[in-house]
């Protein structure tokens, strides 16, 4: 069956090439005419063309609110355990953005600057990110750029000025927000280690 | 010099750059040779200037010096060029006033006229001075380039000025100047069709002829993002993030209104705690004072009466007991039989007569008998006496048991009195504390009583009920007021609207009636121009072609009698016939009368613009009128807008003050019903309290009532033991009275019987003795027996006489003052009773005062609790709290004030509602950041926040976006984005055709060019065959697409955007064709971004193709035409073409009249050509009435070709010096 058969947007390939790379299209996004592509897809006619296509080489898109994304039919517990560590480092992250004076929410716009400084004005919150792993950087600003670096590239925030280098927060953030509100912590009592603890992903 | 033609005849430099004097002459050929950086482009750069006068247009680099510093470096530096003409030459010199001026002379040029005697340059004014001195004229200074070129091209309309021209061009001589700089400037460069396009184009237009791509873009970006802000503004989800907004705004808002009024209250509610905690102290101690004296007054004077009342009681007991005592004595009076006794003492008297009168009578019968009867009286007296001692001993023993007894009787009735009234003292007493404790308690009960009905008629909470209710009322008014206004700006807002929408409706019907009618008239025009079009393509083939290449004025013969159709007919095959000529059919007619009716080319030409003007007009107009129609929509937008929004905002506060209001209503009502069900259980628990102490007391009270009665039971009972063991005492005590007294009474009687017996026989014996002696003893018997029964009534009256003397005594000292006792008992028992009655009233209003004061003591104590408690609560759990910060100024700020919340309530709740405040905000916020996080930062909305914002930013940012949707402000970026999509489109369109107009320019240029080329004598040399020169289509991918907008616009007149978001399905097709404008913009528009291109100019409207065979090479169609041979042939074909450009240009843009002229072609470096050719190239231009100025590298005999030719030297002082190299011209 070729692509043609499924009468599909000419923006097809750009789709794919996002959300095959485990990203996400929000509709908040406007580099690269993301929300024209959220647009496209969020089209009802579209959407089931799409889905039937993608279905076909075993993608399936996810529909969540206000932005797309791919899962992998029938994917191997391997590349789940990877997600998960790979979601892993964003608790961290999620909490301090979540603990910012100035809360971070789903079309916000901030500088790395703003973060770093009211980091380094309040310990609490130096401490918070210190303690994310994964960054090897040396000062809190250049942390915190690499978080929204991270972040950029999966697309959770996008670079709205180079300039100022100015982020916004994409509708993709949710996504992150709901896996992280779903993971519950559990103690165990019953084991001699008094530190034992877990998580469970919903 | 050549004398018969105007020509550019000469050249000096005076101080210009490094040449200090050069005089070159230039009416011929021209080559300059010199070594590279001798100043060869310098000069002729300095000759250029002559023709173009645009110092900014010689090929100067922007690194080197501008023109006027690097040449007129002095202020005595001069650059001077002479013009020969017909008769006499004249000459321009261009020297710096600040700027580049130019002024020109009517005389040849003479170095006098600059030179002083020691070869010094003069001085402007000086040399203005000499030549006037000298009578020649001189013109005023030219200041403008401008103004000097319409001198030198004869455009110029000043007559004074006018005689000094080279040529006399048309409107279009700004082509020569162009063509001119274009071959100096190209000639460097490769041979690129691309550069022959650019030629020519520069060559017919001008800089701003051409379509600013950069300025496109930025329509079409404004556009763009207009486009996409209003789309993503009219995305559900925005549009659901809109009500979220709004919708958490009035909840915030409410909130932290509710908050702050809270706040305030707490703030007067501190203050007047901290201003009220004194004076309520004090209210309270008052309080207690006035309570003290309270209960002091009423215990006094319950002190007082009860003394009275003691006293009254004595008395009461006084008379009771003596009346008591006196029916005691009365009854036992009675059973004595006193009423008997005093009958029969009231017989004594008479009784006592009777014994005296029976005693004398007993004397006179026994007066004759007296010795025997004094014998006989005497034993009888004696016997008597005997009886009587024997009597009166009995009598004394009985008496004296009698008296034994009753003594023994006496002491018993003592010890039983005495024990009755131990018995009677103890009852009294037991009964006496039972009795205070029953009247303790019933003055208890009897408070208790008028307690209850003290708290019946007590309205608990009065003035906080009453507060209540007269601000229920206030509420309820002010809600009606609002009511009623609401429903007034409803209606006003419902009036507005519909007056808006009929303006509305009124505009939109206008334009589009409008848009109708012009493109109605548009159609029409257009039909016209095809017609016009239709005529003149055909005209070559048809009779007026013919007419117009074998008639000679044939418009003045033909042209008044033909029909214009027949004119235009390409079947009618005409032919010349000599012999008809100047007649019709052989008729000759006299036609100079006659109005001519045919029209030229010219005015076929000229109806079309005419057409393509008034179309232009026409769609100008409507576009005015568009505009007109969307201002006069905005200005309707913004004045019903601001109406609207105003009233809806008025109508959303009302609401809102109206909701806000109801609240506060029902919050009222609530505690209002509270304080009502407070006040109503406070009495119930009140009645409650008392009830159960009621029915304590009524229990104990019965309870003692029952003790009493047990205990005067007992006492009864043991007082009925006491008398009965009394009574039997006392009746065994007179029963041995009685039974010894009686046993003393037989003996008695016994003996007394004796005595009579023996009184009878004396008697007896006496009687015998007076019989004897003759004395009636029966009389004396009868008298005696009376006096016996006289004495033995006086005995018995004796026996009372104790007790009726007794008996008077007390009935006059008692019996008979007994109503006086009763009465004055009453009057007492009364005066008790009102007593007690006052007692009474005193209590009751003692308790109800004492319990007012104890009321409003304990509500002073409570308030002042309430305050502390308060106050602490405040410092201890809420002066810390952000919620303090927060609202510290109105708190601090606030007026001492009483109000119905105490403080720790207020602080719990302002905690509480801060902590649900914050939730609330923080959605708010998150609606807000995701509502412009849709945006782009740079939307022309301006929905942008900060992640920093205040919350004064985000509540603005809500107010803003309330605003325009009130005002409906997308409506007007829909229409300013709808004009904008239209003037864009236009704007390209008018552009597009206004470039695409000369399109047939260029196609005419190459035709002339094309027949230039043909008629070159280029088969005479046989060098080169020939040069074609053809147009293609343009693949120009942005210019296709401005094409193809161009094409939409036309075919869809004006884009009239009504559809532009339009989703009504009336006007889907209008729809359809803005979905298709806005497609191909977006187009357009990343097109631009691919092609990184600045401008579209004339040249990429088409391609430009050589085809050019030198020898045997033929290059074939190309664009580049730089491998046709050695680079000598290149250098020829180039200097050939650029010749051609130039005649080409020159011819078009001259006046016909004026053909005695000629120009220079600069072409610098043409060293690497040959001889041959050289000689070939020069013969070309002369032909077309063109000297060439060339620049050679050295000396290498090519310069004997040319007429002039100068060398170049650098000298030691760093000065060039030009001077003419001495050689033959072979051939020019």
């Amino acid at each position: 069956m070729l692509a043609e058969d499924f009468n599909l947007p000419k923006q097809t390939h750009d789709i794919f090439g996002i959300m095959a790379r485990g990203n996400f299209i929000s509709s908040n996004g406007s580099k690269d005419g993301m929300n024209r592509l959220y647009d496209i897809v969020n089209n009802p006619d579209n959407f089931d063309r799409l889905q039937a296509y993608f279905n076909v080489i075993r993608y399936n898109i996810e529909r969540g609110n206000n932005f797309f994304y791919f899962s992998k039919l029938h994917e191997p517990n391997s590349e789940l355990e990877k997600k998960l560590e790979r979601f892993e480092r964003y608790i961290d992250i999620i909490d301090l953005l979540a603990s910012m004076d100035n809360k971070i929410t789903i079309g916000s716009r901030f500088r790395p600057s703003e973060i770093a400084e009211e980091c380094n004005a309040n310990v609490r919150l130096k401490q918070k990110l210190q303690k994310i792993p994964l960054y090897r950087s040396e000062t809190l600003h250049n942390k915190v750029r690499e978080i929204c670096d991270l972040m950029s590239r999966d697309s959770f925030l996008e670079m709205e000025d180079e300039k100022t280098e100015s982020y916004k927060v994409l509708d993709s953030y949710a996504y992150l927000l709901d896996v992280i509100n779903s993971v519950a912590i559990y103690e165990d009592t019953g084991g001699n280690t008094d530190d034992a603890q877990g998580l469970i992903y919903n | 010099m050549e004398t018969n033609c105007r020509i550019l005849n000469r050249i000096v430099e005076i101080n210009i750059s490094n040449v200090k004097y050069a005089d070159i002459e230039l009416s011929g050929n021209t080559c300059f040779v010199g070594t590279n950086n001798f100043g060869k482009t310098s000069l002729q750069r300095a000759i250029l200037f002559f023709y173009s006068a645009n110092s900014r247009g010689l090929g100067i680099s922007a690194s080197q010096k501008p023109f006027e510093e690097h040449y007129f470096r002095y202020e005595n530096s001069y650059l001077i060029y002479e013009i020969a003409t017909e008769d006499k030459a004249f000459f321009v010199m261009v020297y710096r006033h600040n700027k580049l001026v130019f002024r020109f002379v009517d005389a040849p040029y003479n170095p006098d006229f600059f030179f002083t005697a020691n070869d010094e340059a003069m001085k402007i004014k000086e040399i203005i001075g000499n030549l006037e001195k000298r009578g020649i004229y001189i013109s005023n200074q030219i200041d403008t380039f401008e103004r000097y070129r319409n001198i030198i091209y004869g455009t110029e309309t000043d007559k004074q000025l006018s005689k000094f021209h080279l040529l006399k061009g048309n409107e279009k001589y700004q082509n020569i100047p162009k063509s001119i700089t274009n071959v100096f400037l190209s000639s460097k460069s490769s041979v690129d069709s691309r550069f022959i396009k650019d030629f020519i184009a520069n060559s017919l237009t001008t800089e701003s002829s051409s379509i600013k791509l950069e300025q496109v873009e930025r329509q079409l970006r404004q556009f763009n993002e207009k486009y996409s802000d209003i789309e993503t503004y009219l995305k559900k989800e925005s549009q659901q993030l809109i009500e979220l907004i709004d919708k958490k705004y009035d909840q915030v808002h409410m909130l932290k209104g509710a908050q702050m009024e809270m706040a305030d209250k707490l703030g007067s509610s501190l203050r007047f705690a901290e201003t009220q905690n004194e004076s309520i102290r004090e209210a309270s101690k008052k309080k207690e004072e006035e309570l003290d004296v309270l209960t002091a007054e009423h215990e006094t004077l319950k002190e007082n009466i009860e003394s009275k009342q003691n006293d009254i009681r004595e008395e009461i007991g006084y008379y009771d007991r003596t009346i008591r005592d006196a029916n005691k004595k009365l009854k036992a009076y009675k059973e004595q039989n006193v009423e008997e006794a005093l009958e029969k003492n009231q017989e004594r008297e008479k009784l006592q007569v009777e014994l005296n009168i029976a005693r004398r009578e007993y004397e006179s019968l026994t007066s004759n008998v007296a010795s025997i009867e004094m014998k006989y009286s005497t034993l009888i007296e004696q016997l008597r006496n005997d009886k009587s001692a024997y009597i009166n001993k009995i009598n004394s023993r009985t008496s004296e048991i009698f008296n034994h007894y009753n003594e023994l009787q006496l002491l018993q009735k003592n010890e039983y009195n005495k024990r009755d009234a131990e018995l009677k003292q103890k009852r009294d007493e037991s009964l006496g504390e039972v009795n205070s404790e029953v009247t303790a308690k019933q003055i208890e009960f009897n408070e208790l009583k008028s307690e209850e009905k003290v708290i019946r008629t007590t309205r608990f909470y009065e003035q906080e009920i009453k507060d209540l209710e007269s601000e229920l009322a206030e509420l309820r008014a002010v809600s009606y007021k609002n009511k009623s206004e609401r429903a007034i700006k409803q209606n006003m807002v419902q009036t507005l609207q519909r007056e808006w929408e009929a303006l509305e409706l009124k505009l939109k019907s206008s334009l589009s009636n409008r848009v109708n009618q012009t493109n109605n008239e548009i159609i029409k025009l257009k039909n016209e121009i095809k017609d016009i079009e239709g005529k003149l393509n055909v005209q070559h083939d048809a009779f007026y072609g013919f007419l117009e290449k074998n008639v000679k004025n044939w418009h003045n013969t033909i042209g008044k009698v033909v029909n214009e159709k027949l004119l235009f007919r390409t079947d009618i095959t005409p032919e010349m016939k000599q012999e008809t000529a100047d007649t019709l059919y052989g008729i000759s007619l006299n036609l100079e009368t006659v109005e001519v009716v045919s029209k030229s080319i010219e005015e076929y030409q000229f109806e079309k613009n005419e057409r393509l003007a008034a179309i232009r007009d026409l769609e100008e107009a409507l576009n005015g009128f568009q505009t007109a129609n969307n201002e006069e929509k905005m200005l309707a937008a913004d004045k019903f807008g601001k109406q609207l929004g105003e009233m809806k905002e008025d109508v959303k506060v009302l609401t809102y003050s109206l909701e806000l209001a109801d609240k506060r209503e029902h919050k009222l009502g609530s505690e209002l019903e509270e304080w009502r069900h407070k006040a109503g259980v406070e009495v119930e628990q009140s009645l409650t309290g008392n009830r159960q102490r009621l029915n304590i007391i009524e229990e104990e009270l019965t309870l003692l009532n029952k003790k009493k009665n047990n205990l005067l039971a007992d006492f009864d009972n043991q007082f009925n033991k006491l008398k009965v063991y009394n009574d039997e005492r006392l009746a065994e005590l007179k029963e041995r009275q009685e039974t010894e007294i009686s046993e003393l009474e037989v003996e008695k009687k016994n003996q007394v019987k004796d005595y009579e017996n023996k009184e009878d026989e004396l008697s007896k014996e006496k009687d015998t003795n007076f019989k004897s002696k003759g004395v009636d003893a029966k009389q004396l018997k009868g008298v005696e027996n009376r006096m016996k029964e006289i004495q033995e009534a006086l005995k018995e009256i004796e026996q009372y006489a104790q007790i009726v003397s007794d008996y008077l005594k007390d009935k006059r000292e008692i019996f008979d003052k007994m109503p006086d006792f009763i009465q004055k008992k009453e009057e007492f028992v009364k005066s008790n009773n009102d007593l007690t009655t006052q007692v009474e009233e005193a209590t009751r209003k003692f308790n109800t005062k004492r319990m007012d004061l104890n009321k409003q003591k304990r509500a002073f104590d409570e308030e002042l609790i309430d305050f502390n408690n308060g106050i602490n609560f405040y410092s201890n759990n809420f002066r810390e709290t952000p919620v303090y910060t927060k609202y510290s100024d109105i708190i601090e700020r606030a007026e001492a004030k009483r109000t119905n919340y105490n403080i720790m309530d207020l602080c719990t709740q302002l905690l509480k509602n801060d902590s649900h405040f914050n939730e609330e905000y923080g959605a708010f916020q998150r609606y807000v950041n995701e509502f412009a996080g849709k945006f782009k930062i740079d939307n022309h909305f301006n929905f942008i926040i900060r992640n920093d914002a205040s919350q004064g930013e985000y509540e603005r940012f809500a107010q803003n976006l309330r605003s325009f949707i009130n005002e409906n402000k997308i409506e007007l970026s829909i229409a300013e984005t709808a004009t904008q999509i239209g003037l864009v489109t236009d704007s390209i369109a008018t552009k597009v055709k206004e470039l695409s107009g000369q399109k047939d320019k260029i196609q005419h240029i190459i035709t002339l060019i094309a027949e230039d080329f043909k008629k070159a004598e280029f088969e005479e040399s046989k060098l080169i065959e020939f040069i074609k020169i053809r147009l293609e289509e343009s693949d120009n991918k942005v210019y296709k697409l401005l094409k193809r907008i161009q094409e939409f616009r036309e075919e869809n007149g004006l884009v009239y955007n009504e559809g532009l978001f339009n989703t009504d399905f009336a006007t889907g097709q209008k729809r359809e064709i803005s979905g298709r404008a806005v497609k191909l913009l977006d187009q357009l528009s990343s097109a631009i971004k691919e092609q990184e291109q600045e401008e579209i100019r004339l040249q990429d409207l088409f391609e430009l193709k050589f085809n050019i065979k030198e020898g045997m090479n033929e290059t074939g169609w190309t664009h580049k035409i730089d491998s046709i041979g050695s680079t000598g042939t290149d250098i020829l074909v180039k200097a050939i073409i650029y010749i051609t450009l130039l005649h080409v240009f020159i011819k078009e843009s001259s006046h016909r009249s004026s053909k005695d002229f000629k120009v220079h072609c600069i072409i610098d470096e043409v060293g690497q050509i040959s001889a041959h050719y050289l000689r070939e190239l020069l013969r070309f231009a002369k032909n077309r009435n063109i000297m060439m100025i060339n620049g050679l590298p050295n000396k290498s005999g090519l310069e004997s070709h040319y007429k002039y030719t100068y060398q170049f030297r650098r000298e030691e002082n760093n000065n060039v010096r030009i001077f003419p190299s001495i050689v033959t011209e072979v051939e020019a």
